[in-house]
């Protein structure tokens, strides 16, 4: 592929503050798009979350602004004032794709809505990515992760157990998943485009994208006449539940066993006990899911974890090695896949960042990328030259 | 079958992939999820089938827990995202006459997807070079557990040991609790996202430069993608704790009981202000003025305690109440939504984002697709019953004649439905 990634001929603006914006602009960055982050004076709010590269709160050292602005350029502009807005409206003008994420009606507001860039610039795709969507009775209502776990359905259902109250899960999943469906969006508006010759407007909700995503709820309900709950696999000894290793924990699967888990498990692990009667079902594995446990565990704890890959790969078995990102980033797998990219930033140094989960034509598209951008890195090179 | 939905009243003005043609050889999750986007799109997707694998077909959900008398059309998730959109070839491509109508195809496709282990296609032929060569502008993606190079590129999966060795379930669980994994099938989804992006970037290329492309997609690096931040701190000795509801520097952001069974609320206070207003709506308790809770720092140090209290405020009142109350006064608050709750809101039925289809004997609810762009309907406007376009396909794609069809069903190259020895699920 050209070294210039896919995108190259596609400019992007960006005036998000949240990570469901910043994660879709950083999606087609890193895929070569021409992509300007338009952030306030003061930064991005990504840019003051904690925790920072070494320790002290540092607007170009937070993990998070860090991992979800690769491949931007960034400007800063006080869309309050008019002097910033038409200097937005000049960086509209040819723009092919502006993702924004204020509350519906805002950019209205000051003078910057659809109407007004679409005025400027037919041809522009405009992303508004909140919340709750752009219209309904939750459009001005205020939302975070959290909340978009709980609204969607997520906290309910999906992550936690049974026996406690809900919990969910972590680093911001449901703005990542709206980003990803995000940028699904603007790629299909802007194979739209080259026919129409128009850009569009799309209204993209991020509680929406929480139920579109633990997506059996709504079916489920439908079919079942019941809302599914958290915890379906909590006695899963085989199938389910993380269990110690000697330097780590696993989650076992009844996968690649020819439909006779507890054999090819007993063999593997070396414990003929396992093939006990009590123990050849799914729904008898689950009444006696304790004793499973105690008979599968010790086995499992003379196992390090790399090897028990190693070896249950060898014989066709389905585990889960549950890795912390230590272990992710140390990975000899990543690494012989070429999967981490090491970019360069002035204020934190080098460091390896993850690719987007696909090689093309065999190489790692996030090869072409830049680490993100300092507060205001390009305000003169970009401004300069359309003041 | 084709259910009616709302394309009566929407029909689609916008196909932005009219006229291309995808032909998948997918199972399972993740990889029908990705296609069943082009499939939304306009792209015509054909799903080969087998009837030696019919585990997606026996999966369900049935009504009522129960397969009917045709199980194999009835499942929910076939209409979610199994054959969503999509036409159905059952052809057994291991016999030499399925593979020459599958490489016949392949001629006039423009990109052919398989979520095979790594081998697999090579072994049946069906490799990205030996399908270049019939068709040297066809896209190809393989979407595997870890990619098709590297140490364990012979492993398989499930969503869920994705989620494991990602380090996502390493980053869930309660605060100082064991780990948990986040979900049992988040992965399947993020990889099949992935895998719409990484094809429509595919078509974007080959329309702009002529050429194809081989695309090798991991679900393992799909799953790391998702978690960067973390990433980016294990390499410098930072270790982000597990947090439950819990927030790194906000509190209260929990969620908290609520009147009725397994009734929650969650509430989340970034400021001062905010603090404030839920400080005035609560009624201003006593407790609430003590000084340690004035500043973020505070709030969070003793973010326990204040869960506390806040729980003892919310445990009585009604949860949807509770949360148009407090996001009427500028506080960021969610009820704790059950399936049957979102059939039900208010809010996605103004947005219509529900669909409802007529499809096992009554009509049935699926949840839409996140994101409108006028003109384009995302809806679920048919499914295919297995084996249903057999004919149009090998006529119209693969130009065969109604003689050489019969005879490929004759001969079990095709069918329509499982073999008389096939047990309903």
């Amino acid at each position: 592929m050209s070294a210039e990634g896919i995108l190259s001929d596609i400019k992007v603006l960006e005036i998000a503050h949240a990570a469901s914006g910043a994660f879709c602009a950083k999606l087609l960055a890193d895929q070569g798009a021409d992509t300007i982050k338009i952030e306030p004076p003061g930064g991005d709010e990504a840019r003051h979350e904690p925790p920072f590269i070494d320790g002290e709160p540092h607007p170009d050292r937070s993990t998070t602004f860090l991992a979800l602005n690769t491949g931007k350029r960034s400007v800063t502009l006080n869309l309050e004032e008019a002097a910033g807005r038409a200097l937005f409206l000049k960086l509209a003008a040819d723009a092919d794709v502006v993702i924004e994420s204020f509350q519906p009606g805002r950019l209205s507001g000051i003078g910057l809505g659809f109407d007004v860039l679409r005025a400027r610039n037919p041809k522009a795709i405009v992303l508004s990515i909140t919340w709750f969507g752009q219209t309904g009775p939750y459009a001005h209502y205020k939302g975070d992760d959290l909340i978009a776990q709980a609204m969607g359905g997520f906290l309910y259902a999906v992550t936690g157990t049974a026996d406690k109250p809900p919990m969910g899960t972590t680093l911001q999943q449901m703005e990542l998943t709206a980003g990803r469906n995000g940028a699904i969006a603007i790629m299909a508006a802007l194979l739209a485009r080259d026919e129409s010759g128009e850009g569009t407007h799309i209204d993209l909700s991020v509680m929406e994208a929480a139920i579109a995503t633990p997506s059996m709820l709504v079916q489920n309900y439908s079919y079942l006449g019941k809302s599914p709950r958290r915890g379906a696999f909590d006695k899963f000894v085989m199938d389910g539940m993380h269990l110690p290793t000697k330097d780590g924990e696993v989650t076992l699967t009844t996968a690649g066993t020819g439909g006779r888990p507890m054999e090819a498990w007993a063999e593997f692990l070396g414990e003929p006990r396992l093939l006990d009667p009590k123990f050849a079902t799914r729904a008898s594995r689950n009444d006696h899911w304790e004793e499973l446990r105690d008979l599968v565990v010790p086995k499992l704890k003379e196992w390090n974890n790399l090897d028990l890959m190693r070896e249950t790969m060898a014989r066709g078995l389905v585990i889960g090695l549950v890795q912390s990102p230590t272990q992710v980033v140390e990975s000899p797998h990543l690494e012989a896949r070429g999967y981490f990219v090491e970019l360069e930033h002035p204020e934190v140094g080098t460091l390896k960042y993850p690719g987007p989960g696909f090689m093309l034509d065999g190489a790692n598209p996030m090869q072409t990328t830049r680490a993100a951008p300092r507060l205001g890195e390009h305000n003169e090179e970009i401004l300069g030259r359309l003041r | 079958m084709w259910g009616p939905g709302p394309e009566g009243r929407s029909m689609s003005a916008l196909l932005p992939l009219k006229g291309i043609r995808v032909l998948t050889l997918e199972q399972v999750h993740a990889l029908p999820w990705g296609t069943a986007f082009l499939a939304d799109m306009g792209a015509q997707v054909i799903r080969i089938e087998s009837v030696e694998h019919l585990q997606d077909r026996k999966a369900g959900p049935f009504v009522n827990g129960k397969p009917g008398p045709e199980w194999w059309n009835e499942g929910a998730n076939l209409a979610y995202f199994g054959t969503r959109n999509k036409q159905s070839l059952c052809l057994d491509v291991t016999k030499p006459a399925g593979k020459d109508v599958f490489l016949k195809l392949v001629k006039h496709c423009d990109i052919v997807t398989d979520n095979f282990r790594p081998g697999t296609m090579q072994r049946l032929g069906f490799d990205h070079e030996s399908l270049a060569r019939v068709n040297p502008r066809i896209i190809t993606l393989s979407s595997t557990a870890f990619g098709y190079t590297g140490p364990w590129a012979k492993a398989g999966s499930r969503a869920r040991t994705v989620d494991s060795v990602c380090g996502m379930s390493y980053l869930t669980g309660f605060e100082g609790g064991p780990s948990q994994r986040a979900s049992n099938n988040y992965m399947d989804h993020s990889t099949g996202n992935n895998v719409a992006f990484a094809l429509l970037l595919a078509l974007y290329r080959r329309k702009r430069t002529g050429k194809g492309m081989r695309i090798d997609l991991s679900m393992q690096e799909t799953g790391v993608s998702c978690i960067g931040p973390a990433i980016l701190e294990a390499q410098r000795g930072i270790a982000r704790p597990r947090l439950g509801c819990s927030h790194l520097w906000k509190a209260p952001h929990n969620i908290y009981p609520c009147a009725g069974a397994d009734r929650w609320i969650a509430i989340t206070v970034s400021n001062d202000a905010e603090w404030a207003a839920l400080k005035q709506i609560m009624g201003s308790p006593a407790w609430a003025d003590d000084a340690k809770y004035r500043s973020v720092e505070g709030r969070h140090q003793h973010r326990h305690e204040l869960d506390r209290h806040i729980a003892e405020w919310t445990a009585p009142q009604e949860d949807k109440t509770l949360m148009r109350s407090l996001q009427s006064q500028g506080i960021c608050a969610g009820a704790v939504m059950q399936a049957a709750d979102l059939v039900d809101d208010a809010h996605l039925k103004q947005r219509e984002f529900i669909q409802t289809i007529q499809r096992a004997g009554g009509p049935r609810l699926y949840a839409g697709r996140p994101f409108r762009m006028p003109g384009l309907s995302m809806a679920i406007r048919r499914t295919a019953d297995l084996g249903e376009h057999n004919e149009a396909v090998l006529r119209d794609v693969a130009g065969l004649s109604s003689t050489e069809i019969a005879a490929l069903a004759a001969d079990g190259v095709i069918s329509n439905r499982p073999r008389p020895e096939e047990k309903a699920p």
